[in-house]
């Protein structure tokens, strides 16, 4: 179930509030857990076992791991909970990648699987790895598999996260507050990333679709296409992060941020600090750091960033344009690290030119079908192929979508919440936006409620991740 | 006022808003049929094991939640507005307004749709036609042909696609009739053209195949509004069009056979003009396969017309030039079932089709 759906707003959500709200404290979790399995069941029926059984094994090696700790049979329990989780992952997500290309190289005729990709398989595999990996380190195991399968399968974060470690939530998911600041604020961060995804990220998207399947590329239109598909990814995943946020602060829970202006870095090493957050951090504590992170030399701190970034490409896919994009990001962030940031301080212009000028070129490769077609896109920006300069569709877009794109570009800066801050500080300005927020709110939900019942481009990126 | 009571406020409002939301959602009164969109709405899927665990129940619940949604028709305007005008987008689903006007951008030119058709009639011609039969071709612009040159929307190059039609269609002689055509030639919210503003394209017609009409047309307006179906597409608030039809001697005497449904049907079907399409007032709309006789027509003057709904419209003006008219739709009767019907023996035939039916090709079998 998309939360930008008609039956999530008008249908699930009310119901789950309103049966969560009315449970006493201890069955809070419960309804929650229900609430999560029915959203989950409604996109997979199957795959919602698949997820129940990916959850036991991780609370059974986290009653183990926590028996066994500081003993070698407690590393080697964590160990086999980490393979346990990611075989579901490697089995379900990579078999075919794996497949084809071994038939590929060795000439074989090995039949491919041709799974559905369970949704959400990659986010809430991280999450049981956190489980199990906190525990070792020192985490108290969850007793109640209920609990424990309430924070895996949390309704907010299930399918696009944020990523949630389980260190950072064990102590709400026992006994959280419920406040009424808590609750608003949840509930205009859900109402303004629902407004990112719907009326930001869905138009940009129809560009790029629009771009897509047109038969007349220019190389104008390659350019729209990548500044839209740019804009249009972090809408579309930062709206449903605002989302996540927003729904668990109404349900009590406080989730980690996952993005913070991305596109206005003045080095890719800041971008990544920006860009997704809650996964970079994850590869950050659980791969990059125990690989030796920066501590064990150069040479070994370049393999490190080398394996996190080849894991990370593949995180999102299982396709060799992946790689390549996480292949472009470690050598962005090993030059920078070793050389360049130093430089790109010196002008703060060219660092931001640099910076969008890699981002676009990295999410134009990584929206490719495949890794042809985001070299034959990468050509296109630079006019390879002998296409025109500007076509009259491109001009056509460019006159049609002009006005969203640059609502877009300011949004993903923080003009616009410079500017509500200025506004709060004059006086009369605090009450003015007091009294004008909930209109604009509500009104803003209508007018989403509009374009979903106009079904209207609805796609979601991270369903695929 | 302070910021707890606004944040209870807020909340209290957010939940008022679910809250109606959902009953209004489930209780109040579901329609089957949108009149606005002119297609019947999803019904509530049945609920059974294996619908659930194929996962078609959810899809099909979406489909039903989104087309049932309470105040549907308003919530499109709106959105439709918002695009237009807060967005400035140029188009709102495919479809803008411009100078009182509601056209669809119809681009690009899908060359092998046009291939595609030409080949159909192509196939007519080799299989039912001889040397004595003449064969004539025109293509109809669309509406956005005219339009879009000054409303800045895309548009099909339709002096190109004419001179490629005349090239591809070796078999036939092309009637060009874009000349005699501007956008106020059609309907304001319909793709279709006035009737009352096209008696030089039928003259043009008949000239080009060899024939004259008698010109005494009387005009007759109706006076129902008539919403087209761009109307429904846009959901934008537009003013509606008149719909008038024009008679004389030859249309006022002429029997109309409608072979689909066996049975004789007036040239203009005043119960149409009254239902969910007034345009299928002329000719009852969508027929496969239709005769029109005019006992005081030139006895032996045979025209077959290959058509779709603009040739509804534009056929009764034809007949005075000819004892008999055939109209056939081959989106609707196989062109193997033709022979069954139709004596070409004789018979001119002309093939009159709509550039979005032949760029949309697929349609014709």
């Amino acid at each position: 179930m998309l939360f930008s759906s008609i039956t999530f707003l008008y249908y699930f959500l009310p119901v789950m509030l309103a049966l969560y709200f009315i449970a006493p404290g201890k069955w809070k979790n419960i309804v929650l857990l229900m609430g999560s399995l029915i959203f989950y069941a409604w996109g997979e029926p199957k795959y919602v076992f698949l997820m129940v059984l990916s959850i036991l094994p991780g609370y059974g090696f986290g009653l183990l791991i926590q028996k066994h700790r500081g003993k070698s049979s407690g590393r080697i329990y964590c160990i086999v909970s980490v393979l346990v989780s990611l075989s579901f992952l490697l089995y379900f997500k990579y078999a075919d990648f794996f497949l084809e290309n071994l038939n590929h190289a060795a000439g074989l005729k090995i039949p491919l699987l041709k799974l559905a990709l369970p949704i959400g398989i990659s986010f809430y595999t991280f999450q049981i790895i956190s489980y199990t990996v906190d525990v070792y380190r020192g985490e108290e195991a969850q007793r109640n598999p209920c609990y424990l399968a309430a924070y895996i399968a949390m309704f907010p974060q299930l399918i696009a996260g944020p990523i949630v470690r389980y260190a950072d939530i064990a102590g709400q998911l026992e006994g959280r507050r419920h406040s009424w600041s808590m609750a608003a604020s949840g509930i205009r961060r859900f109402i303004l990333g629902l407004g990112k995804k719907i009326l930001l990220a869905n138009q940009l998207g129809e560009l790029c679709s629009v771009f897509r399947d047109s038969q007349e590329k220019s190389v104008l239109f390659y350019w729209l296409y990548a500044i839209s598909f740019v804009l249009h990814i972090y809408f579309d995943f930062s709206g449903y992060s605002d989302m996540a946020i927003g729904l668990g602060r109404l349900l009590g829970f406080q989730f980690p941020e996952n993005f913070n202006y991305p596109y206005i870095s003045a080095s890719i090493t800041e971008f990544w600090r920006r860009w997704h957050i809650s996964l970079g951090s994850w590869f950050r504590d659980y791969i990059y750091i125990p690989l030796g992170g920066n501590r064990k030399g150069r040479k070994r701190q370049i393999l490190n960033i080398l394996v996190v970034w080849i894991l990370t490409g593949f995180w999102h896919g299982a396709a060799w344009n992946f790689l390549v994009w996480g292949l472009l990001f470690a050598l962005l962030l090993t030059v920078e690290k070793f050389w360049l940031l130093q430089k790109l301080e010196k002008s703060r212009v060219l660092s931001h030119i640099y910076v969008m000028f890699f981002v676009i070129i990295s999410f134009v490769i990584f929206n490719g079908e495949n890794l042809a077609q985001g070299i034959s896109d990468l050509g296109g920006l630079f006019g390879i192929g002998g296409i025109e300069l500007v076509s009259a569709e491109a001009l056509y877009c460019l006159r049609s979508f002009g006005f969203v794109i640059i609502i877009a570009g300011i949004g993903a800066t923080p003009l616009i919440g410079k500017v509500i801050r200025h506004i709060r500080k004059r006086p009369l300005g605090e009450k003015s936006m007091q009294v004008l927020e909930l209109p604009f709110l509500l009104v803003l939900l209508l007018i989403m409620t509009a374009y979903l019942v106009d079904g209207s481009f609805n796609p979601f990126l991270y369903f695929r991740f | 006022m302070g910021r707890d009571r606004i944040h209870k406020i807020t909340c209290i409002f957010f939940a008022l808003f679910l809250a109606g939301g959902f009953l209004m959602c489930v209780f109040l009164p579901k329609k089957s049929y949108s009149e606005f969109e002119r297609r019947k709405l999803a019904a509530m899927p049945s609920c059974t094991w294996e619908q659930v665990w194929s996962g078609r129940f959810m899809s099909d619940f979406e489909k039903y939640a989104v087309d049932t949604f309470p105040g549907r028709d308003q919530l499109r305007t709106w959105k439709a507005m918002t695009a237009l005008y807060v967005f400035g987008r140029k188009d709102n689903n495919g479809i803008y307004g411009f100078e009182g006007s509601l056209s669809a951008v119809e681009y690009p030119m899908n060359e092998s749709s046009f291939i595609r058709a030409v080949e159909r009639f192509h196939a007519v011609c080799e299989e039912y036609l001889t040397e004595e039969n003449r064969v004539y071709l025109s293509v109809i612009p669309d509406k956005n042909c005219f339009l879009a040159e000054e409303s800045g929307h895309l548009a099909m190059d339709y002096k190109g696609l004419e001179a490629w039609m005349e090239q591809k269609a070796e078999f036939a002689e092309y009637i060009p009739i874009s000349d005699l055509l501007e956008k106020d030639d059609y309907y304001r919210t319909d793709t279709h053209w006035r009737q009352e503003r096209i008696t030089d394209v039928a003259n043009r017609l008949a000239e080009g195949m060899g024939t004259s009409l008698s010109n005494d047309y009387e005009a007759h307006s109706l006076e129902t509004d008539f919403y087209g179906v761009y109307y429904g597409q846009a959901a934008l608030p537009w003013k509606p069009d008149q719909l008038q039809y024009l008679t004389n001697g030859a249309i006022d005497g002429c029997r109309v056979y409608d072979w689909q449904n066996q049975m004789e049907i007036p040239v203009y079907n005043m119960e149409a003009a009254s239902g969910r399409d007034p345009y299928e007032m002329f000719l009852s709309g969508s027929l496969s396969l239709l005769t029109i006789e005019n006992p005081k027509g030139e006895k032996g003057k045979k025209l077959i017309v290959f058509r779709d709904s603009f040739g509804s419209s534009i056929a009764p003006l034809l007949i005075s030039g000819y004892e008999q008219i055939t109209l056939v739709d081959i989106r609707y009767i196989p062109r193997e079932h033709l022979g069954r019907y139709i004596d070409f023996t004789g018979c001119d035939v002309l093939f009159l089709y709509s550039t979005m039916v032949l760029n949309h090709s697929e349609t014709l079998r």
